[in-house]
């Protein structure tokens, strides 16, 4: 239990305040009761947020790929089409429920569900802010990347379940490239985990800064190559163009999710816009400095020193300034994925394979080996600051 | 109260998943079963502290694992009958009285080595305090690369050997055109 959004909470009156109040009238000690709501109803706001975030992203593509293609996109529904959303997730679920009659049935309930646990158990360690996250796990990203791999058995079983050879090529190739991407994207992880010194997610930002220049996206040359061969290994990994080979449509139909439809097919649709969102919220927390606000806003001792404010509200203004900064980050990273689908071609399996394991891998593990080289050549210093401090020195001893 | 829950939670998952993988009739539900298992294993790993063990297990056996056995199993066609041209059953009977005897012989030897083994390890120490959710990755970072050094570079060539072997296998046989 450490700097969770209970921790963050219990640092405010109000908290002890309920807490003392529960404990007199009930007549024991609420302190882990008062945790356990807090901690629920966050899991809620994260779950729901998550959900609609999810539930937008279908809206964005379609209001993107409109803007790339010079089309209007949805526009009936509400303003500028904005609740198109929620009108198909109504049609999903009246929709029909159908199982195919020589499917294996028990096989293909499950599978939907597998990919939602999968990414949904994921959003427990994404760090929204320095205060609200659920839980800083020691072991936050390797519990994500171990959690994430579970949708890639869910995409399989989707395909194998429905006894269709659609279905079936699809899901095979779905989890071969989930498995494959897998090793540049977490050896890439790993060097940046070399320069934090630390596998937990607040570790990870907390080398950081809220500045460019403090990120580890421009602390060395590696981590900067590291950044692009992570990137892609996630698009390959959330099945997005151009490696959306297991929903090729000119070739498979609609690929491991040809037979699903109605809600079904609504889960698997949703559960792979949340997961870009998260594979998108771990590249900033990685590389863009995650939650950081420029100038250490996010703490609001700036607004205590200077303005006066009491110390919670100032510490809330931080908070709000660093969700800000990170759905910010995130959500630019979602449009450049978004626009990389309605700009490039799909590759060819081979062409597929080829990159991942002729190129992006090599490039993972020279980046993983120029990250621990740098590490010990220069101290761990950022190229930044070893440019800086020679230009000081160099302007400051005449 | 909490570490309970969660451990008899774990414990069902492993164990109801390790019986249902063996009366599961089908091989794909039971490669499902065992992904369940594995995942409550992970759960019991969770339960005495060891969070690396356990995010491992998830990484190795969820995403790795299981999906080569459902892809191995998929590609020997594991799913078709199990009755060959004879009008025989190819798989064995699992519960006949035989198997259960032997089964149970070799149960009873088993556990009976087991205690004899644990029972020095029992009467000398009694039952230890956990220690509260200290961080493992630092210290089994440190060990791995110190005092088990040598175990940890030969399972490494062990891997590079598996992956030579399967890329070797894999390639395409070139015909000889003299």
């Amino acid at each position: 239990m450490n700097s969770t959004v209970v921790t963050y909470l219990s640092q405010s009156n109000e908290f002890s305040a309920v807490v003392k109040w529960l404990t007199t009238h009930l007549g024991f000690d609420a302190t882990s009761l008062v945790t356990f709501v807090i901690f629920a109803v966050a899991s809620l706001i994260v779950v729901g947020a998550l959900a609609t975030i999810g539930g937008l992203g279908t809206y964005a593509e379609r209001k993107i790929s409109a803007d790339l293609q010079m089309r209007q996109g949805p526009n009936r529904v509400g303003p500028y089409g904005i609740l198109q959303f929620l009108a198909d997730g109504v049609k999903m679920i009246l929709k029909e429920d159908i199982i195919p009659a020589n499917a294996d049935k028990f096989t293909f309930i499950l599978a939907p569900f597998l990919c939602m646990v999968g990414v949904f158990a994921t959003l427990a360690v994404v760090p929204f802010s320095s205060g609200f996250m659920l839980a800083d796990l020691n072991v936050g990203i390797f519990y994500l990347v171990g959690m994430a791999s579970l949708v890639g058995v869910g995409v399989f079983l989707g395909g194998y379940a429905s006894n269709s050879k659609w279905s079936m090529l699809g899901g095979m190739r779905g989890a071969s490239q989930i498995i494959s991407y897998e090793i540049p994207g977490t050896i890439t992880i790993v060097s940046i985990v070399l320069l934090a010194g630390g596998l937990s997610l607040k570790t990870l930002i907390s080398g950081q800064g809220g500045l460019p220049q403090e990120w580890y996206l421009f602390h060395n040359p590696f981590a900067f190559i590291g950044f692009f061969v992570y990137f892609i290994s996630a698009l390959a990994e959330t099945n997005r163009a151009p490696f959306d080979l297991p929903e090729a449509e000119s070739e498979l139909v609609s690929g491991y999710h040809t037979e699903y439809s109605g809600m079904r097919f609504g889960l698997f649709a949703l559960a792979e816009y949340i997961e870009v969102f998260v594979v998108c919220g771990v590249a900033v927390a990685l590389f863009l400095g995650g939650y950081k606000v420029p100038f250490d806003l996010g703490t609001g001792q700036i607004l205590v020193d200077k303005l006066g404010m009491d110390g919670m509200i100032a510490k809330n203004i931080g908070q709000v300034l660093e969700l800000g900064s990170f759905f910010t980050k995130t959500f630019a990273l979602y449009y450049v994925v978004i626009w990389v689908r309605w700009t490039l071609p799909r590759l060819r399996v081979d062409q597929l394979m080829t990159l991942c394991w002729k190129y992006l891998t090599p490039i993972a593990l020279f980046n993983l080996l120029g990250c621990a080289v740098w590490m010990y050549a220069f101290d761990g210093k950022s190229i930044y600051s070893i440019i800086f401090n020679s230009a000081a020195a160099v302007a400051g001893n005449h | 109260m909490f570490t309970n829950t969660l451990f008899l939670l774990s414990a069902l998952v492993t164990l109801g998943g390790a019986v249902a993988v063996v009366y599961s009739q089908n091989l794909m539900h039971a490669c499902i079963y065992l992904l369940a298992s594995l995942f409550g294993v992970a759960g019991l790993y969770a339960c005495i502290g060891a969070d690396f063990l356990a995010a491992t297990q998830l990484v190795v056996y969820a995403g790795g694992v299981v999906i080569l056995m459902l892809f191995a199993i998929m590609l020997t066609g594991g799913t078709g009958n199990n009755i060959n041209r004879y009008g025989l059953e190819k798989v064995a009977a699992m519960g006949n009285k035989k198997t259960y005897f032997f089964a149970g012989i070799t149960a009873v030897i088993f556990s009976l080595v087991i205690l004899k083994i644990l029972a020095n390890v029992l009467k000398a120490q009694p039952a230890s305090v956990l220690a509260a959710n200290e961080p493992t990755v630092e210290r089994l970072g440190t060990i791995l690369a110190t005092d088990h050094i040598l175990a940890f570079e030969i399972s490494s060539i062990l891997l590079l050997g598996a992956l030579i072997g399967a890329a070797v296998i894999s390639r395409p046989r070139k015909e000889r055109h003299d």
